[in-house]
């Protein structure tokens, strides 16, 4: 999978390429900035790129902004932002109308590589990844109708699975259980939540997520 | 001038009017006189005699009442001119030479032009405007020229059947007359608008008087041009423009009188200074202080500027700077005290300027209350400085957060990220070289590295949150209200415009500050955060249904809160009881 790496570091980025690498990644560019992430993105072809949200001049949201200017104006490739801090506004921002190939993830995750790179690899082939601080924050939020209280623990933790993105494979065999009991599970989750079955694993993620924001 | 002088200038005016009579006697006598039945017809002599001695006398009263006003002279100079003339006109009769006649055509125009100063001039005596100096000065050369011009190119008749010269707009010479004309009469009507109401109050007395004079001038000036149009010469209209010129000059009669009523009028009577001093007597607080003194000066446009010694500068009422105007043709300023350390300054309408005594009584009058008025300014300029001090000490505090919590997260934050990289990739070394006891302890040393990244990142969040610079601060608040443990409503909305950081900031941590508040002591079971924007103030409200009883005088976190809203120009509210809970509002002007 061809990578671009945008991070004003370079011993982050550096340190990223190596890690992907190893991991088998071909990083084909790296950017210190929104402008050369263009330059670079015009010339070579990629399927994923992994930006920080605070690049220069202004270090607030450039990232943010690059992010969802390279969702719209390539819809086809791989976008996966990355934070010091994780906030659901950013989350839902990033992800907009269609979830697929978006990741929003904490740039601490890479302390757990094996994580990591499997969001990567979501990303890369499709898919949503969501940072886990992120869904346990909506999860554990307090409401004054909750309804997520009625959920058995064995359901919160499917339906943070889910936030984040998982397929239901990788739910299963985290959670150790058979495809079957992850359905009747993600079955009686949408009844109690009151929620609209959705289909694909990523469309699931954006149902989830405003249904944890909304109060 | 000295009163010697002003004697000499009395008995020589006085003189003038005398040679008149015997002048006016001689011409009305003098065998062989051009008409000999009107010659004789007593309206006749009062019309040669009656404008301009009566200019002379209402000069002479003038000039002894008010006998540093220049008013007083110029109108013996119209008086004197128009006497002048007369009697070059009634001298030069049957005896036609081209030195009497450039002299009859020099003089005879000249009372005009003083009469134009005078108007321009009036109240003060002096011409203040530099653009009237500049026309009445080259008047005064225009239009002599132009009448020895008239005398030299004339081919026509110059004089009307009582001998006056004619005011006619086809010669050249009447052609500039008729231009001066304009341009007089527009500097008179534009004085009369640009005035003041102190200079229109003064002005006032001539306006019936130039009445009849304004109607007199457009039917001749209307005259000549139908003259000029019509192929017939309108003989009886002509005549009887000519006869009505020989009355007109009784109509002049009012105009002294005008100018004298309308001096003494603006001579301002000292008893409005009389009721001032009664006003306060009776204590005038310091924001009644300038409508009073505008009343007593008649001028409404009058501003007090009361001076501040510790910043060596002119403030307002409110304490804000003001820069005086250096005076000039419209404002004149009085500096009150010492001008090395003045009480106060009043600005106010030129024509008063030649009021000086009125002014000075009228300021003496107030000069106490204004001392008074001047330390509350002074004490507003110091408070307005101490707020202006906190503003900018809250918003170096807020940017020196920022500039920490930048520092944490390029520094610390990413170097720690970069190493936890290197970390994985020292791991993965060991494991290639089957080392599974490197790998667990390189294990052992990420996890702690996360959680201190974990406690880092909170630390960063506490010194000053990236979502309130990144996305504002609805989002922020939201995002406090994620990690609460008590259920938090968010209702309302700011609005689609941000509103600037130091607000933005304000706000922010009297939601964090009231909602850590309320999760350690109210023991409230839901919050409520509600929003709003109206007439001017974003209004951000937090309320609990806990067990109430916070105080802002109790617990400084409270209290840090309502200096940082003040700072920011707002305030902060508590309502605290134990059957309500606790509601803090915060509320801040957002322009």
């Amino acid at each position: 999978m061809r990578v671009i790496i945008a991070d004003d570091s370079v011993l982050f980025r550096e340190g990223l390429a190596r890690v992907l690498q190893g991991a088998g990644f071909d990083v084909v560019g790296q950017a210190s900035n929104a402008e050369d992430l263009d330059r670079l993105m015009a010339r070579e072809s990629a399927s994923l790129v992994i930006l920080d949200i605070r690049m220069p001049p202004t270090q607030t949201d450039e990232g943010l902004v690059a992010a969802k200017r390279i969702r719209h104006q390539h819809p086809e490739m791989g976008v996966l932002l990355l934070s010091h801090h994780v906030e659901s506004h950013h989350a839902l921002e990033l992800l907009g109308q269609s979830p697929e190939r978006v990741g929003y993830l904490l740039k601490d995750r890479v302390g757990d590589l094996g994580e990591f790179l499997d969001a990567v690899r979501r990303v890369g082939n499709g898919g949503s990844a969501v940072d886990p601080l992120v869904v346990s924050q909506l999860l554990g939020r307090k409401r004054s109708l909750d309804l997520i209280e009625d959920l058995t623990d064995r359901e919160k933790s499917v339906l943070a699975l889910m936030a984040e993105g998982r397929s239901n494979d990788a739910i299963a065999s985290t959670l150790k259980i058979s495809p079957k009991t992850l359905e009747a599970h993600i079955g009686t989750i949408y009844s109690k939540l009151g929620l609209e079955p959705a289909g694909a694993d990523h469309r699931r993620v954006l149902a989830v997520l405003n249904y944890l924001r909304s109060s | 001038m000295t009163k010697a002088q002003r004697r000499v200038i009395q008995a020589g005016a006085l003189g003038i009017i005398a040679l008149a009579c015997f002048s006016e006697v001689k011409f009305r006598t003098l065998p062989g006189a051009i008409v000999p039945e009107l010659s004789r017809e007593w309206y006749l002599v009062l019309a040669d005699l009656v404008p301009g001695s009566s200019f002379v006398l209402a000069g002479l009263i003038a000039s002894s009442l008010r006998p540093r006003n220049r008013v007083g002279l110029l109108m013996i100079g119209v008086g004197v001119g128009l006497l002048t003339r007369n009697a070059v006109l009634q001298q030069r009769v049957g005896q036609m030479s081209v030195p009497a006649e450039v002299v009859l055509h020099f003089v005879s125009p000249l009372w005009a032009v003083l009469f134009l100063q005078l108007l321009l001039a009036f109240p003060g005596g002096q011409l203040v405007s530099r653009v009237d100096r500049a026309v009445v000065r080259s008047f005064y050369v225009v239009v002599p020229l132009a009448a020895i011009l008239a005398v030299v190119v004339a081919s026509y008749p110059l004089l009307g059947p009582m001998g006056q010269p004619v005011f006619d707009i086809k010669s050249p010479a009447g052609l500039i007359y008729f231009v001066c004309l304009v341009i007089g009469s527009g500097l008179v009507i534009r004085r009369w608008f640009v005035g003041g109401r102190a200079r229109r109050r003064s002005m006032s007395p001539l306006l019936w008087p130039m009445v009849p004079i304004t109607i007199f001038f457009v039917l001749s000036v209307a005259a000549v041009l139908g003259v000029l149009i019509t192929p017939v010469p309108l003989v009886g209209l002509k005549n009887f423009l000519y006869s009505l010129a020989t009355v007109f000059p009784l109509f002049l009669v009012a105009l002294p009188v005008g100018f004298l009523v309308g001096l003494l009028r603006s001579g301002l009577d000292m008893s409005s200074v009389g009721d001032l001093v009664v006003k306060l007597s009776g204590g005038l607080a310091p924001e009644r202080l300038q409508p009073a003194l505008a009343e007593a000066l008649h001028d409404p446009s009058l501003e007090v500027a009361y001076w501040l010694p510790a910043q060596e500068w002119f403030a307002d009422l409110e304490g804000r700077r003001i820069e005086p105007p250096a005076g000039d043709s419209e404002r004149a300023v009085s500096v009150l005290g010492d001008p090395s350390s003045p009480v106060a300054a009043l600005v106010y309408d030129s024509a008063l300027v030649h009021e000086g005594q009125l002014v000075d009584a009228a300021a003496a009058a107030v000069r106490l209350a204004l001392e008074n008025a001047r330390l509350q300014v002074q004490l507003r300029a110091q408070l307005e400085e101490v707020r202006q001090s906190r503003a900018r000490l809250v918003e170096a505090a807020d940017s020196e957060r920022q500039r920490v919590e930048r520092d944490l997260h390029d520094g610390a934050q990413q170097q720690l990220v970069t190493l936890l990289l290197s970390m994985q990739v020292t791991k993965a070394e060991a494991m290639r070289h089957s080392d599974p006891e490197t790998a667990m302890l390189v294990d052992a040393n990420i996890a702690t590295l996360r959680d201190a990244l974990g406690e880092l990142r909170e630390l960063a969040r506490g010194i000053h949150p990236t979502i309130l610079t990144q996305a504002g601060l609805v989002p922020a608040i939201r995002s406090l209200t994620e990690r609460c443990p008590i259920p938090v409503d968010v209702i309302g909305e700011l609005g689609d415009v941000r509103l600037a950081p130091p607000l933005e900031a304000a706000l922010y941590f009297v939601v964090s500050e009231a909602i850590t508040n309320a999760v350690k002591h109210s023991k409230g079971r839901r919050m409520c955060v509600s929003l709003g924007r109206r007439s001017g103030l974003a209004i951000v409200e937090v309320s609990d249904d806990g067990v109430g009883g916070a105080e802002l005088s109790l617990g400084s976190g409270l209290r840090g809160l309502t200096d940082r809203i003040a700072a920011v120009g707002g305030r902060l509210m508590v309502k605290s009881d134990h059957a309500g809970g606790t509601t803090i509002h915060a509320e801040v002007p957002c322009g």
